[in-house]
């Protein structure tokens, strides 16, 4: 303990650098939490994701449509049960910052494979006769104090799905959201593809097929059964388990997972010279003071020690701040679109105690290796030579 | 730790106090290496120097006055002989026991005094009582004390840069003396003040001699500092010349 003001009075010697170094790391530990707790985030909702249930899409890409009549051929095919079209609306209610995802459906299949969306027999009755009607979460008619009954506009932001006129609606039902062992939303507005087919002028099919199979296990088989009956035809598919479409939805393209943890290691990896170079500059121009230190009869280790304790507090300095700044922004990433909808749907909100170990944990390593170099060349150092050098 | 006795009795005359050795400095070679270039710095030295002696190395740059200085004062190792002080024979002790050793036998005091800039004086002086089993307070308590007896016990708050170099050298001075050492060693003390202030440290040095009976070596160039010492050695391209003069 009684080193510790020593340390402390040695951090001080150059505040800005000291400090610089010490938001540097942390910053680098706030990367790593709030990527790590995107990445659990996006992993358990992934595991929830229904194996039962199958995504087709354009082979191009999810944004564009698919043939209606795709969906007879798909359904005709063995070991399928289901198939709803699903179109992405981007209907926008009142404004921009208002938004929620909106989904056109072919509704008596869409809610019979998807038992998450628990709605009474009444009002589904009343959702399925009404071709304007809709049904809304529960998370979502609370934010908009919506009630059965109520009306409201919807007009898209995506051009071809854009109308001269908004979109009428009637909210049918409200939902609840039932995330145990499926992935679901709290904020989300289901109605009539239908009523999206007419009013976009009967030429744009749906954007995906959700496809409901009897066998979970068959869905790879099935999946290749799906994609081959449109090999040779003007839109090729390509059919993936749910799982696979929201990893891929979420990622947007590509590998988000391999390119978040990538960037976390670079950046971690930066640090980690970042701060062995300030370590080393922090020791170089102490040589002679680690000297007298040495002659005053301070050990070889106990000087190593002084060198890594001056890293550790850095380290510990760093790793609380940046597990506090990203608790502070994991907490508000339910406001956040898309991943938002994720972090609602699982089971732990904010930042986990696992999580924020890792990064304090990391921050504590990436210092002492940092100083280990500079550490070891104060243990080695000969005095005489420190001192002839001054 | 092996101790050494090395008490002399001086011809029998009941009236003479009994000699110490305190240092005993036994064919001692030192050398440098530069490259692949062996350079030989001290040649077969020997050097006895009693208890309570105040000896003044001296000798031109380059002679191996200061590698002397810190092969007894144990900062150093020699490539061969042996080295005796304060009853220890250093070249016994591992590196640990050295530093140990040096904590609680030897005080420093150097040219360009060596403070750490980022501690008050208080706090340089109280340094090397961070090794030792003491409060907070007790440390403080002495370190006030010994600052008080180099006269700076008013500026114990101030930085090294707020301080003359006299004063950085006085307050150097009590870091040296803060541990009660057996034996002082100053790598030329006054090298780099001015008349007065050189003055007042060697006054405090000769003080610590007489008044508290420390054994004083001291490397210099200065004729002047040389002549306060009991003792002037003589160092020339690395062999110690003839003894000097005891002065009374």
């Amino acid at each position: 303990m009684k080193y510790v003001l020593f340390i402390a009075k040695h951090l001080r010697r150059n505040r800005i650098r000291t400090v610089s170094t010490i938001l540097t790391l942390g910053l680098c530990i706030f990367l790593f939490c709030t990527m790590r707790t995107v990445l659990q985030t996006v992993d358990a909702s992934l595991r929830k994701a229904n194996d039962s249930r199958l995504v087709t899409r354009n082979a191009m890409g999810w944004i564009f449509n698919l043939p209606i009549a795709s969906k007879d051929k798909i359904q005709a095919v063995q070991g399928v049960k289901r198939v709803s079209g699903v179109t992405w609306f981007g209907g926008i209610y009142k404004d921009l910052k208002s938004f929620f995802p909106n989904l056109a459906v072919d509704a008596g299949p869409y809610l019979a494979m998807h038992p998450e969306y628990v709605l009474s027999e009444e009002s589904k009755k009343a959702f399925l006769d009404d071709r304007h009607g809709c049904i809304v979460s529960r998370g979502l008619a609370q934010e908009f104090r919506w009630k059965v009954g109520d009306t409201l506009q919807l007009q898209s932001f995506i051009a071809p799905f854009r109308t001269k006129t908004p979109l009428d609606f009637v909210v049918r039902g409200i939902y609840d959201a039932q995330t145990d062992g499926h992935a679901s939303s709290d904020k989300l507005m289901l109605f009539h593809f239908g009523y999206f087919y007419e009013t976009t002028g009967e030429r744009l099919g749906p954007t995906t097929y959700v496809v409901e199979i009897a066998d979970g296990s068959q869905a790879g088989a099935i999946s290749k059964v799906i994609d081959s009956q449109f090999e040779n035809s003007g839109t090729q598919t390509h059919t993936e388990t749910e799982a696979a479409f929201e990893a891929s939805f979420v990622s947007l393209a590509g590998n988000l997972s391999f390119l978040l943890n990538a960037l976390t290691l670079a950046g971690t990896f930066t640090v980690l010279l970042i701060t062995a170079n300030t370590m080393s500059m922090a020791v170089r121009e102490r040589r002679s003071e680690i000297a007298i230190l040495k002659t005053l009869g301070f050990s070889n280790g106990l000087v190593m020690s002084i060198v890594l304790g001056e890293a550790l507090f850095i380290g510990v300095s760093a790793g609380v701040i940046g597990v506090l700044l990203s608790g502070e922004l994991v907490g508000k990433l339910p406001d956040f679109p898309i991943i938002g909808d994720l972090v609602r749907s699982s089971q732990s909100q904010g930042l986990s105690l696992a999580v924020a170990g890792a990064g304090f944990g990391v921050a504590i390593l990436v210092t002492i290796l940092a100083a280990l170099v500079p550490a070891v060349l104060a243990y080695r150092s000969r005095i005489t030579n420190s001192l002839r050098e001054v | 730790m092996k101790a050494i006795a090395m008490e002399e009795t001086m011809p029998s005359v009941a009236t003479q106090p009994k000699i110490v050795i305190e240092v005993q400095v036994q064919q001692v070679c030192m050398e440098y290496i530069r490259g692949s270039q062996r350079i030989p710095v001290l040649d077969r030295v020997n050097l006895e120097i009693q208890r309570g002696e105040f000896v003044a190395l001296v000798g031109p740059s380059g002679s191996g006055k200061t590698t002397l200085l810190n092969l007894i004062a144990g900062i150093d190792r020699p490539v061969s002989g042996r080295i005796i002080a304060a009853g220890t024979d250093l070249g016994s002790l591992s590196d640990g026991e050295l530093a140990k050793w040096r904590s609680r036998t030897i005080g420093f005091i150097f040219q360009m005094y060596h403070l750490i800039p980022v501690l008050t004086a208080i706090e340089n002086v109280e340094l090397p009582l961070l090794l030792r089993p003491l409060s907070r307070k007790q440390r403080r308590d002495r370190a006030l004390t010994a600052l008080e007896l180099v006269g700076l016990s008013d500026r114990s708050r101030h930085y090294p840069n707020q301080l003359s170099g006299g004063q950085e050298q006085r307050v150097a001075i009590a870091r040296a003396i803060i541990t009660d050492p057996e034996i002082i060693v100053a790598d030329e003390p006054t090298g780099d003040l001015d008349g007065k202030s050189a003055n007042e440290v060697l006054d405090l040095i000769s003080t610590l001699n007489q008044d508290f009976q420390k054994t004083i070596i001291m490397v210099t160039h200065d004729l002047r500092a040389a002549d306060r010492a009991h003792t002037q050695r003589h160092l020339e391209k690395g062999v110690l010349l003839e003894k000097g003069v005891l002065k009374d």
